[in-house]
């Protein structure tokens, strides 16, 4: 890019110089761009098929009667589960959860017609599997839904048996019943939930790792920041034409996705949109201002892209999605605070499933905003410390504020 | 064999030496160890708050509220007078629903009609919303059982039989391995399977890509391929052999995670997992060749590799095709089979799916890695 002949140092010409060592470093752009698009496509794929059905649990009928038939038939017509198998003891069943070829068992125990209609009150018993959670509660969940079924059934022809008139009996099986209203999300679909939440975690990851790696290329030895600090015709006009292109690309990256996700696959987009892009640009930058102050914290460069693979990589469990924030310890609590990906999740979920009004919207942009402020006068006083230790001219710093050592 | 623990031997100390890989391979395990686990350290969500909207006003509907506080799930946080300035407080995230009551709660009971309740749950976050409906849901049939059977007793029912009445058929639902259903014991096993795959995988990445001039010097120079894969493979094993007991046996151990499996199942059930994933890295590094794409290109896979696997995500609602190709990756049949042995006690014959997978994946990645190094090498003969 030297060729280009004498263009004036400036904002310009690092901007572009950054563009040309894109066409040229494949790598750069392959992870920049194609990486977390391809991820992101991957994602889509692992949870197209929406929340898992008819998941598979197994029998152990001992009663083998009408009633237990009827549980039976209730239980696979569930959407939640399906009966895979039966099986002749618990052993059996132990077995076939243990391969993971069933998610829960269900035991009707012996005489169980019998008992129900003696009033004794027989117990159904389902072990289900909890160490995986997500398929344990939905199993639990068509088991809970299908047996209190068969159960109500029963209760009411217990009481019209005894002469009851239909409604009265009808009224008197649940005398409180819970009408639950799902608040923002009428679908309660969580396969949307959580891909529209990985997607800026991993991106959040990728913009760091490679702002660390992108940065640092040009501040791993002072050679190569005077360089830099030449060609930008001062440090901050240099970084600021060496960060843009990257947050273009990025946006340009996070609104493709967002375009699959809310314009392809139609998923809800209840807020403000404009809000929802400016907490993009703003997660963005945050993000990278942490990526740029690692690389000129941190040498050489390849422990600066460790230490910011081992910050971010596991900020996905402390922003919230699978574990809410509110259950953590004080110290994941306020950890996830100062994970800039936490507060754009806020902000999305306000902006895409919760509708949130404008006037209760701004707290977590606020924050981000703040977060990228601080960074940026962080990145700034780093460059004014090194600027300052570059030139051992005997003047002493007049308006750095003590630069904190 | 001499020439295999003479490459053994370099590659053991290039892991203490190489400032990167030992970065990686040790002090990013033992910071892991710590890091990772504590959003999940108190397992459970326990007293989400929420609003009550009393529009009764009574006995029944203030015994209600004082049920669903003391219940475990739930706590009140607030009692608003209409339903609309509790919804604001819903938006800010101080409350995650408003239960309302509504007016003549008590009088319909005492009619003997039903007398319904609303709620309203924050469903934008999926535990919080299966929280608060559960806890709400099991408080009021709780006392509408009571009720009820109240009032079959006064209509001269048999309080057994009454009680039969209200409830036939009781269910018992026992979970099994995980019995508070508590997160961290829910999440952590695996994690921990996968963050050991990154970790290793990206260690062995770095210590194929970086320089190796002891290998190419005597007395290492004279090793074949096999050798030089074997003895690498060797070394990483002799690592993780402590890696892996400390993340598998040492850490669930530290954390109070309940587990039923026999230390020596999981060994055997891991070394498979070492030798898949060590074979894989050095596959990696042929194909990357630098170490900061290596370090680069692993640090954005961890997420979606833990979905793929099929644990948190269940199998059954994954493609099957994807699922297929999953199985390439070690963690795939890792995390299953590995929670299997250490939490729910399976033995290696009920998991043998997994462990041959396992196996066959470590033959594979290690053929290939010795293919690549001898390709690797008649180049370097001819240039």
């Amino acid at each position: 890019m030297m060729a280009k002949g004498r263009l004036r140092p400036g904002f310009i010409l690092v901007f572009r110089r950054e563009f040309d060592r894109l066409a040229r470093r494949r790598l750069l752009l392959f992870l920049t761009t194609i990486l977390p698009l391809l991820l992101m496509g991957l994602l889509a794929v692992v949870f197209s098929a929406g929340l898992a059905t008819r998941l598979p649990i197994a029998v152990l009928d001992l009663d083998g009667t009408d009633l237990s038939r009827t549980i039976i038939r209730t239980v696979d017509a569930t959407p939640d589960t399906a009966v895979a198998s039966r099986v002749s003891d618990l052993a059996e069943g132990r077995k076939l959860i243990l391969a993971g070829q069933v998610r829960g068992l269900l035991m009707l125990p012996r005489n169980l017609e019998r008992d129900v209609y003696g009033g004794r009150r027989p117990e159904v018993v389902f072990f289900y599997n909890t160490q995986a959670m997500t398929s344990g509660n939905l199993v639990l969940r068509g088991i809970n839904s299908a047996v209190p079924a068969v159960a109500a059934g029963i209760r009411l022809s217990l009481r019209t048996a005894e002469g009851q008139p239909l409604e009265a009996a009808q009224a008197a099986l649940t005398p409180i019943p819970v009408q639950v209203n799902p608040l923002f999300n009428p679908t309660l679909n969580y396969a949307h939930f959580l891909l529209a939440a990985l997607l800026p975690s991993v991106l959040q990851v990728i913009i760091v790792t490679t702002m660390a790696y992108a940065v640092g290329l040009d501040v791993e030895t002072s050679h190569r920041l005077s360089v830099l600090r030449r060609l930008g015709g001062g440090l901050w006009p240099a970084m600021a034409g060496k960060i843009l292109p990257y947050t273009l690309l990025f946006l340009v990256v996070l609104g493709v996705s967002d375009w699959v996700l809310f314009g392809v696959l139609d998923m809800p987009l209840r807020g403000n949109r404009y809000l929802l892009i400016l907490a993009g640009v703003l997660l963005i930058l945050a993000d990278q201002f942490i990526g740029v102050l690692l690389a000129l914290l941190l040498r050489p460069m390849a422990s600066a892209i460790s230490i910011s693979t081992l910050l971010m990589a596991p900020a996905f469990g402390f922003m919230g999605i699978g574990f809410p924030r509110i259950g953590m310890n004080a110290f994941a609590y306020n950890w996830g605070k100062m994970i800039p990906g936490t507060w754009y999740l806020m902000a999305r979920i306000d902006q895409t499933i919760r509708g949130t009004p404008l006037y209760l919207s701004w707290k977590p942009i606020a924050v981000l905003l703040f977060m990228v402020l601080l960074l940026a006068a962080l990145t700034a006083l780093r460059l004014e410390v090194i600027r300052a230790r570059r030139q051992p001219r005997p003047i002493q710093p007049t308006t750095v504020e003590g630069a904190p050592q | 064999m001499t020439t295999i623990l003479t490459v053994c031997r370099i590659e053991l100390a290039r892991i203490f030496s190489l400032k990167p890989a030992f970065a990686v391979l040790v002090v990013a395990s033992l910071a892991y160890a710590v890091f990772y686990p504590q959003p999940y350290r108190t397992e459970a969500l326990r007293d989400v708050p929420i609003a009550v909207v009393d529009l009764d006003g009574t006995d029944s509907s203030r015994e209600l509220a004082r049920r669903v506080d003391a219940s475990a799930d739930v706590a009140v946080g607030a009692v608003f007078p209409d339903q609309a300035s509790a919804t604001q407080d819903v938006f800010t995230r101080n409350l995650y629903g408003v239960l309302v009551i509504p007016p003549f709660f008590e009088r319909d009971l005492l009619h003997h009609r039903q007398s319904p309740i609303a709620l309203y749950v924050d469903a934008s976050y999926f535990l919080i919303y299966q929280r608060l409906s559960g806890g709400v849901t099991s408080v009021a049939r709780t006392m509408g059982a009571e009720v009820e059977t109240a009032r079959l007793v006064a209509a001269g029912v048999d309080p057994v039989l009454a009680a039969a009445a209200a409830d036939p058929m009781p269910l018992t639902a026992v979970p099994l391995f995980n019995p508070q259903g508590g997160y961290a014991t829910y999440i952590l096993p695996a994690a921990f399977v996968l963050i050991l795959q990154q970790t290793l995988l990206i260690g062995v990445g770095l210590l194929g890509t970086y320089r190796n001039d002891e290998l190419s010097a005597e007395p290492a120079a004279s090793a074949g391929p096999v050798s030089v894969v074997a003895g690498k493979l060797l070394a990483y094993l002799v690592l993780e052999i402590f890696i892996m007991s400390f993340y598998l046996i040492a850490l669930p151990y530290l954390y109070n995670i309940p587990r039923l499996g026999a230390a020596l199942s999981i060994l055997i059930f891991a070394l498979p997992f070492a030798l898949a994933v060590s074979a894989m890295g050095l596959v990696l590094a042929h194909l990357f060749r630098d170490p900061l794409t290596v370090q680069l290109v692993s640090a954005a896979l961890g997420i979606p590799f833990l979905f793929l696997a099929g644990f948190s995500w269940p199998t059954e609602a994954i493609p099957p095709f994807l699922h297929a190709v999953a199985i390439l990756l070690p963690s795939t049949s890792a995390i299953n089979g590995m929670v299997a042995v250490s939490q729910m006690g399976a033995s290696i014959g009920d998991v043998r799916r997994p462990f041959l997978t396992l196996w066959a994946l470590a033959v594979a990645y290690t053929a290939i890695a010795i293919l690549l190094e001898s390709r690797g090498r008649q180049r370097v003969v001819a240039s």
